[in-house]
């Protein structure tokens, strides 16, 4: 109960500590660690929530999210609002958008936390699939693209972007290849 | 069926919100929602005060009556602004007659202010062999203008690894009654030279 008790306090912390202004403008400043390390750790703070969400929460909420489907719809529509390059940018210059980016990506993870277990196993990989080739698409858009998509970053920090993207998709897809071909389980997903 | 409803209340919501926050799917960047926006609500420039190259205080209300192109530079610029200004200068050279005839005028107001002196905007319009009669380099006379007119813009300036700038660029129009109509980008001088050529047009038939 104590270990319990204690883990969604760092959670809270974790969660003030990104939104503290410097650590906020820090991330902020370079598209890659918007991308690739803000959203994210908000999203998996998310995600630990929703595993630490009492248990009668937890069925309250099954009753409308049958399969998981709900919160996956939920969790796609929040995710291709944040890909889009001007809600990137909107966060950085308004305030309000920035709000919502810390509302809306935690509520995008508890989403995923309480509706991926539930989700049906075809499902789940068609959507793995779907993750896995967005990954490599915006990696291909970002490195090859002569613009910038965000008028507050650097083409390159895009490049950059598109370079992490495509190695994390390439990693992704070997550690994959590993698991159908050899049963090796390189990770838990 | 609760999960269905609920779904279904989801996806249109979320759908809805994409489809507004889009533009109804027409402006996915900052760049194509603010050419978009000056298309649908065109507005009226305030009357900031520049001061251009020959040290003369200027307001953009100053050429109402011609169509005025503006292009945001700074002179110590290594790329983008080169093709901004080489576009202006083919404008120049393609609409000299309307030029003459107090039609069109081009405007370059420097996002740099401080290091921009008008003795180096000077050299920046002669390096583009500019006619300082139809084409003026300015610089804003303070920083809060600055701020002001990058704002009404919408020009976002951000620092580059080189110690210069990465910035929105484009060509804006603003129309004879002083409002900004419309922005084109770097790559889409040859729609904007069709554009003036009906736009100018038109404003030549209504006043004869």
């Amino acid at each position: 109960m104590i270990i319990k008790v204690k883990q969604e306090w760092l959670l809270l912390t974790a969660f003030v500590v990104l939104a503290l202004p410097p650590m906020q403008q820090f991330l902020e400043q370079s598209m890659v660690t918007h991308m690739l390390v803000q959203i994210p750790v908000l999203a998996i703070i998310g995600w630990m929530l929703g595993k630490k969400l009492p248990e009668n929460w937890k069925s309250k909420i099954t009753l409308w999210n049958r399969w998981g489907i709900t919160g996956m719809v939920l969790a796609v529509i929040i995710m291709t609002y944040w890909m889009l390059p001007r809600a990137l940018d909107a966060a950085i210059s308004e305030w309000h958008f920035e709000l919502v980016k810390f509302v809306t990506v935690p509520i995008m993870g508890i989403a995923l936390s309480l509706s991926w277990p539930l989700l049906h196993p075809i499902a789940q990989g068609v959507l793995k699939l779907e993750f896995w080739a967005t990954f490599m698409r915006l990696g291909w858009l970002y490195l090859d693209l002569p613009d910038r998509l965000c008028a507050n970053y650097l083409l390159g920090d895009q490049r950059i972007l598109g370079q992490l993207l495509l190695l994390g998709g390439s990693a992704w897809a070997v550690a994959w290849t590993l698991r159908v071909m050899f049963g090796t389980r390189i990770v838990k997903t | 069926m609760r999960t269905f409803l609920a779904t279904v209340f989801i996806a249109i919501t979320g759908s809805l919100i994409l489809w507004v926050s889009t533009d109804r799917g027409r402006a996915f960047t900052v760049e194509e929602a603010r050419r978009l926006d000056v298309r649908e609500n065109p507005r009226f420039v305030p009357e900031w005060h520049l001061q251009n190259q020959d040290l003369e205080t200027v307001t953009i209300q100053d050429w109402r009556g011609s169509f005025l192109i503006v292009d945001f530079i700074y002179t110590s610029c290594p790329s983008v602004c080169l093709i901004l200004s080489g576009g202006l200068k083919s404008l120049q050279k393609d609409f000299s007659s309307e030029l003459e005839k107090n039609n069109l005028r081009l405007l370059s107001i420097s996002f740099d202010p401080e290091k921009d002196t008008p003795q180096r905007l000077k050299e920046h319009l002669s390096h583009f062999s500019a006619n300082f009669k139809y084409w003026i380099a300015a610089r804003p006379v303070s920083s809060s203008q600055k701020e002001a007119i990058l704002d009404f813009f919408k020009v976002i300036v951000i620092p580059d690894e080189y110690g210069g700038y990465t910035h929105s660029a484009g060509y804006h129009v603003i129309d004879p009654q002083g409002r900004l109509v419309a922005i084109f980008g770097v790559e889409q001088l040859n729609e904007l030279k069709e554009y003036l050529t009906q736009v100018v047009n038109k404003e030549n038939d209504h006043q004869s």
